[in-house]
């Protein structure tokens, strides 16, 4: 029972993004994704969410099995919010304040106590003073964490996020990185794109490193401490260098 | 004789205008909102089709001037076809022609142009198809669209004008037979403007507390 991705590969027409990944995200565990810009990391998270259509290849979440390319008239019903995504642009409805942004969803799956859920996730990440504010109105911290909310309060088995911390400072990184391991602790599944290597070395059950469209290196968080491909160390070196 | 005189002397003139007016506005809305609305969705979903003619049409009506439109179906059309429409029906149908493509590009636009992000993010957090349009499809285009629909519709109304060339009785057809009359057109054209104060004020005030009410700037900082 677990999301993974077997002999993945996704394009635009005629350019390739990615091509054979096989990857696996095991509910109760951290499975980071890091790479150079550009490397496919983003378009990979859309296809594990099953908003974007692989060339080929096949999507697991736990017993649904989405292949493709699609079988002409096949339409399976994804998996959300069992399995939903954080995306790097938060993609907050502007139309709603904060408050509403992570209640609505709640309200249309009907999560109990959705109310008393959004009070303790606002006490966790500290957002009670800017709840009903509206997203142009907050910061894009403050958007990040209501992100973050909106996607907590469905309690997915599998969570995807994209460079999720990356406007937040210090404090609300350490915050968030601990609330990420005791969800972990709680059995979700996290598969999280990240620049933060501390975080990786510390937290991450497994790394996963993408460049040009390939998994390049791949193992435990040993292997940000110990690369062994070329790239990877560049990559680090490259990283400690601008640190 | 003053603009009051005037008004007092021939209000039953002017409240019938004033009434053709109103009617002809009340299909021409009624018609371009509901139809346009509806042709410009069809046109977003159905892009071959549908939005090829809408754009097409579209296109078509605002080139031509609404005018040349009009005389169009009122004189060699009916010509053509060996019929006679009354002129009050000819505007209308032509009116409401130029508004249900006006609306339905507009429409078509925006629900091309919808930032398919929002219906992304509704999906990967379970939002059915119903709550996908009512809760964040219609209220962001809604919120988005109102301004230019109402300004359109402003412009619909100041159009029903046309109607008095093709001898429609409509408030301004009476007030150059008003002032035909008693020759006063400062008095009358005055209280023709008044008018449409009467009419446009209460519809601007309700497209600006619509807008305060429900359309903000949604920049992000």
């Amino acid at each position: 029972m677990m999301l993974t991705a077997r002999q993945l590969s996704f394009g635009y027409e005629e350019k390739p993004v990615f091509h054979h990944i096989d990857l696996c995200v095991e509910p109760g565990k951290i499975t980071v994704l890091t790479g150079p810009s550009g490397a496919g990391k983003t378009t990979l998270l859309r296809c594990l969410a099953l908003l974007e259509h692989p060339r080929a290849g096949a999507i697991h979440v736990d017993d649904d099995v989405f292949s493709f390319p699609r079988k002409p008239g096949a339409r399976p019903a994804p998996p959300w919010p069992k399995l939903t995504a954080v995306f790097q642009q938060l993609f907050l409805w502007p139309h709603l304040t904060l408050r509403e942004n992570i209640l609505l969803p709640a309200r249309c799956r009907r999560v109990r106590d959705a109310q008393a859920m959004l009070e303790k996730l606002a006490g966790s990440f500290d957002m009670g003073a800017f709840m009903d504010r509206y997203p142009n109105e907050a910061s894009l911290g403050q958007r990040q964490r209501a992100a973050l909310a909106r996607a907590l309060i469905l309690k997915p088995r599998y969570l995807l996020l994209d460079e999720i911390t990356s406007a937040l400072d210090v404090e609300q990184i350490s915050r968030i990185l601990g609330h990420l391991k005791s969800l972990r602790d709680s059995g979700t599944g996290l598969f999280i794109v990240t620049h933060l290597l501390g975080f990786a070395r510390d937290a991450a059950d497994r790394v996963l490193f993408l460049d040009q469209g390939a998994i390049i290196e791949s193992g435990g968080a040993d292997i940000l401490r110990a690369p062994k491909s070329a790239r990877l160390k560049k990559f680090l070196s490259m990283v400690s260098a601008a640190a | 004789m003053s603009v009051l005189d005037i008004l007092v002397n021939y209000h039953a003139a002017f409240w019938q205008g004033l009434g053709v007016t109103l009617k002809l506005c009340g299909i021409i809305w009624l018609c371009g909102l509901a139809g346009g609305v509806a042709l410009g969705i069809s046109a977003a979903r159905y892009r071959k089709n549908w939005g090829r003619l809408t754009q097409g049409a579209a296109f078509a009506l605002s080139a031509i001037p609404t005018l040349v439109v009009l005389f169009w179906l009122h004189y060699p059309a009916q010509a053509m076809f060996n019929v006679v429409i009354d002129p009050f029906y000819t505007t209308a149908f032509a009116l409401s022609l130029v508004n249900l493509f006006a609306v339905g590009e507009t429409v078509r636009q925006a629900v091309r142009d919808f930032p398919r992000q929002y219906i992304d993010a509704g999906l990967v957090y379970g939002l059915g198809a119903h709550a996908l349009i009512l809760k964040i499809q219609m209220p962001i285009l809604f919120r988005q669209l109102l301004p230019g629909l109402l300004v359109l519709q402003v412009n619909m109304l100041h159009a029903t004008l046309f109607a008095s060339l093709i001898s429609v009785e409509e408030i301004f057809r009476v007030a150059q037979r008003v002032n035909s009359m008693v020759y006063r057109p400062v008095e009358i054209y005055t209280a023709l403007a008044f008018f449409f104060l009467l009419v446009c004020l209460p519809v601007n005030l309700l497209a600006a507390w619509l807008k305060k009410r429900y359309t903000r700037d949604v920049s992000e900082r």
